[in-house]
């Protein structure tokens, strides 16, 4: 925390004490924690956190809507900034629960706590980082303990899940484990072949997938899928394979469209994976064919019926491991032992050229070529 | 009496080596009144061997000396856009021997890692079986086990040295690989359990984390030495190694080792998923891709010295470390190469040597001081050797990102230091 901030807060903190002090405890700043990981894609808090996709949180309380001066907001955000915004207990509250009902047009793609006590849970989390909130147990230690520990343990209780029996069955070799019910089976078994086994019924439109895509995906991957920082591309680079800087996207690379459906589904939007319809998912994956130019009418409606006549082009160009077949592995020859090369060997390149190792001088702004993936 | 005396007198009793002890204490205690010569650490007695150090329980789950703080993974920042889907490195420069610890395995993540009580943890298996079914973390257990030493090793591992070298420090060139002990269930024997059909020629594990990972494997390698385990070098598997269950597919790509293992489909066909399509296929110069590279190629590296592990003390003997793998069994032969290539020397493999599993090699040397442009060139039982980075580019090209094996060279300086370099 900045002096700034120290000293503000001080005034700050008299001032709101008596009213915080009420409502402090109605979260558990510690399970805060752990409901905060749905967060974590988007928003640090805690010492030296830094914006990034979202703003950072420490101090948030107290703090006026958009007013952070080097995070990057939606205009919505600054408006109800200027408006009168000021986060605290009560307006995080009604944002967190609905985002989007609240500021309408916040880059904020996630969609909302269903639950009151991750709510209030992390919002008690939020609040131990910043000073215009105090935290409960610094108010008044003696009088609420007794209550919280009580709380804690009837929580724990419930929370707590028995061990589940192990029995053995009638069948299989061991006669361990139970048959799968089919609704179990449904539950998990979500994934699309590009055959097109395991689409589900429904449809969505290009129009409506770039709504859905400017709401839940553009804050990373950008307005038309060119990709934010180090976010992945999802379209163009159409005939760049070959390039020496290849840009594999959607329609550049991926061989077959049940894989962006599956994927979609299974894994987006980072951070809040499982939150889209499958309507929605046939409606992005239209979208998502219409910022590569794989279709071109925005009514284009995609779905189950017609996803199999959808070709991906570079569906062709993917072929089978040969690595045995390079000569270097082919000839399995006793490699050369003594005066293997001809003249004195030379230094062709060095890391210092371009050092980018972390801990070396200015690694802050050093990045190198190439990733994981 | 002399160390060499003690160690070769046969039956020397505890009482005469008492008064020997005793003697020697004499000794200094004299030399200690007038002010002794030599190495204080020696000649003043020290804090830790006059008071009493911390009890049993000090620290109930152990932990490495406060020496040895800077023995950690460490991460590239730029590498990546969000640490939930992001990759750190064993620090392979400070190890010796075939086994990571645990704390100390590197960690790829795609979606963070997922925190789940064992409790609520289930493995389901579906698809092309008689009887898809649901086990437990108790049912898992009641199935007969095995202990296997493998390697894991991400197919991006180098990656970022596709282009030429980049990194000063083999924890970053070659740190995405570990290995440990794992005990679990054949998974021959939970596909069994539920009875596969005859058509069912793949199985695509899958994780419980956000990514919900997944990945198609052939039926072959599926029953062949595939593990379901739950626990490595002997405790519970670590939270980001998958905790409480993982797939082990020893000697293929890391990614393909699922954490956090919920269900096992069996299919007529592969799925064709996200990392087996989009990433983890092998792009080559002339625009094709190669997909399904499961297997990790004969590969080395020189640990120490190494960039983070420079030379302290000057030329005379020494010792060169290194660690070889290979993804089709054991390493059979590893050659240590001076002067960047011209001439090689066999080191010594020391330590146990299992299939799929790390070797550990030395090479003992009398350095005299001078530039050496090392390298380590690994043979496995095959008959493969580690090609040059050269020979590679040759093939392939700059941009297949993935099974990038190459020959790593260190330029170790009169001064000791070493830094990551290629040659002609």
């Amino acid at each position: 925390m900045s002096k700034f901030l120290k000293a503000l807060s001080l005034g700050t903190l008299i001032a709101t004490l008596p009213l915080l002090a009420a409502t402090a405890h109605a979260g558990d700043a510690e399970k805060g924690e752990k409901v905060f990981k749905k967060c974590t894609a988007c928003h640090a808090v805690g010492e030296g956190a830094k914006n990034k996709v979202g703003p950072e949180l420490n101090e948030v309380f107290g703090r006026t809507a958009g007013s952070l001066e080097d995070y990057k907001y939606s205009k919505a955000m600054i408006d109800a900034g200027s408006g009168g915004l000021v986060w605290d207990e009560t307006t995080l509250t009604t944002y967190l629960t609905k985002p989007k009902d609240m500021v309408k047009g916040t880059k904020m793609a996630f969609a909302g706590l269903k639950k009151q006590e991750d709510l209030e849970n992390v919002i008690a989390y939020l609040a131990t980082f910043s000073s215009a909130a105090a935290p409960a147990d610094q108010q008044s230690a003696a009088e609420p303990a007794a209550e919280e520990t009580e709380t804690a343990s009837a929580d724990t209780a419930v929370e707590a899940p028995a061990v589940p029996v192990s029995e053995t069955r009638d069948g299989g070799v061991f006669g361990l484990g139970r048959a799968a019910t089919e609704d179990e089976v449904a539950a998990w078994d979500i994934d699309i072949r590009p055959d097109g086994t395991g689409l589900p019924e429904g449809s969505g439109t290009v129009a409506d997938g770039e709504v859905l895509f400017t709401e839940n995906c553009a804050v990373c991957h950008g307005d038309f899928g060119e990709g934010v920082g180090r976010w992945p591309v999802l379209a163009g680079g159409q005939d760049t394979l070959t390039e020496e800087r290849p840009e594999k996207t959607i329609g550049s690379y991926w061989p077959y469209l049940s894989t962006v459906y599956d994927y979609v589904r299974r894994a987006m939007p980072y951070g809040n994976a499982r939150s889209l319809s499958d309507d929605d998912v046939y409606a992005l994956t239209a979208y998502l064919l219409y910022l590569n130019d794989l279709v071109e009418d925005e009514d284009f409606e995609l779905s189950k019926d017609n996803f199999q006549e959808i070709r991906l082009p570079n569906e062709e160009n993917f072929i089978a491991d040969d690595r045995a077949e390079e000569p270097h592995y082919a000839a399995k020859a006793e490699p050369c032992m003594s005066d293997c090369k001809d003249s004195a060997v030379e230094i062709t390149m060095r890391a210092r050229i371009l050092d980018v190792t972390p801990g070396s001088v200015d690694d802050d702004e050093a990045s190198g070529m190439g990733g994981v993936d | 009496m002399t160390d060499k005396t003690i160690s070769k007198t046969p039956g020397l009793s505890r009482r005469s080596l008492l008064k020997a002890g005793f003697a020697a204490g004499a000794v200094a205690g004299t030399a200690g009144a007038a002010r002794a010569a030599g190495d204080p650490l020696i000649t003043e007695i020290q804090d830790w061997n006059r008071y009493l150090g911390d009890g049993v329980q000090a620290r109930p789950y152990g932990v490495p000396s406060e020496f040895e703080a800077h023995v950690v993974r460490r991460d590239v920042e730029w590498l990546t856009a969000s640490t939930e889907s992001s990759v750190n490195f064993t620090p392979l420069h400070e190890l010796d021997g075939i086994i990571t610890p645990n704390g100390l395995c590197f960690e790829r993540h795609h979606g963070g890692i997922a925190d789940i009580n064992p409790a609520d943890h289930r493995l389901m298996i579906n698809g092309l079986v008689d009887t898809p079914l649901v086990f437990t973390m108790e049912d898992l257990k009641r199935f007969p086990r095995e202990n296997r030493v493998y390697f894991l090793e991400c197919a991006a591992n180098s990656g970022m040295e596709w282009r030429g070298s980049q990194l000063n420090g083999c924890q970053y060139t070659h740190g995405m690989v570990h290995c440990v002990m794992y005990t679990g269930v054949p998974l021959k024997l939970i596909l069994e359990e539920a009875g596969l059909k005859t058509n069912g020629k793949w199985v695509m594990p899958e994780g419980a984390d956000a990514s919900a990972m997944t990945r198609s494997i052939p039926i072959e390698k599926a029953l062949d030495d595939c593990l379901v385990a739950f626990k490595m070098n002997g405790e519970a598997l670590r939270p980001e190694q998958g905790y409480p269950l993982r797939l082990v597919v020893p000697g293929w790509e890391g990614n393909m080792w699922v954490k956090w293992l919920r269900r096992i489909e069996v299919g007529d066909e592969p799925w064709h998923q996200r990392e087996e399509t989009s990433k983890y296929t092998d792009l080559l110069e002339n625009g094709k891709a190669r997909r399904f590279t499961w297997v990790m190629d004969p590969k080395s590296v020189i640990t120490s010295p190494s960039p983070q592990a420079p030379i302290s003390h000057g030329k005379g003997p020494m010792v060169i470390s290194g660690v070889a793998w290979s993804g089709n069994g054991r390493i059979k032969r590893v050659d240590v190469s001076l002067d960047g290539g011209r001439n090689w020397k066999t080191a010594r493999l020391d330590g146990p040597s299992l299939s799929k599993a790390m070797h550990r090699f030395y090479l003992d040397i009398d350095w005299d001081g001078s530039d050496m442009l090392l390298q380590s060139r690994a043979m496995d039982e095959h008959g493969f050797f580690q090609p040059t980075k050269n020979e590679l580019r040759a093939a392939r090209g700059e941009n297949s990102i993935y099974h990038n094996n190459g020959i790593q060279t260190w330029h170790v300086k009169a001064d000791g230091m070493v830094e990551n370099v290629e040659v002609s």
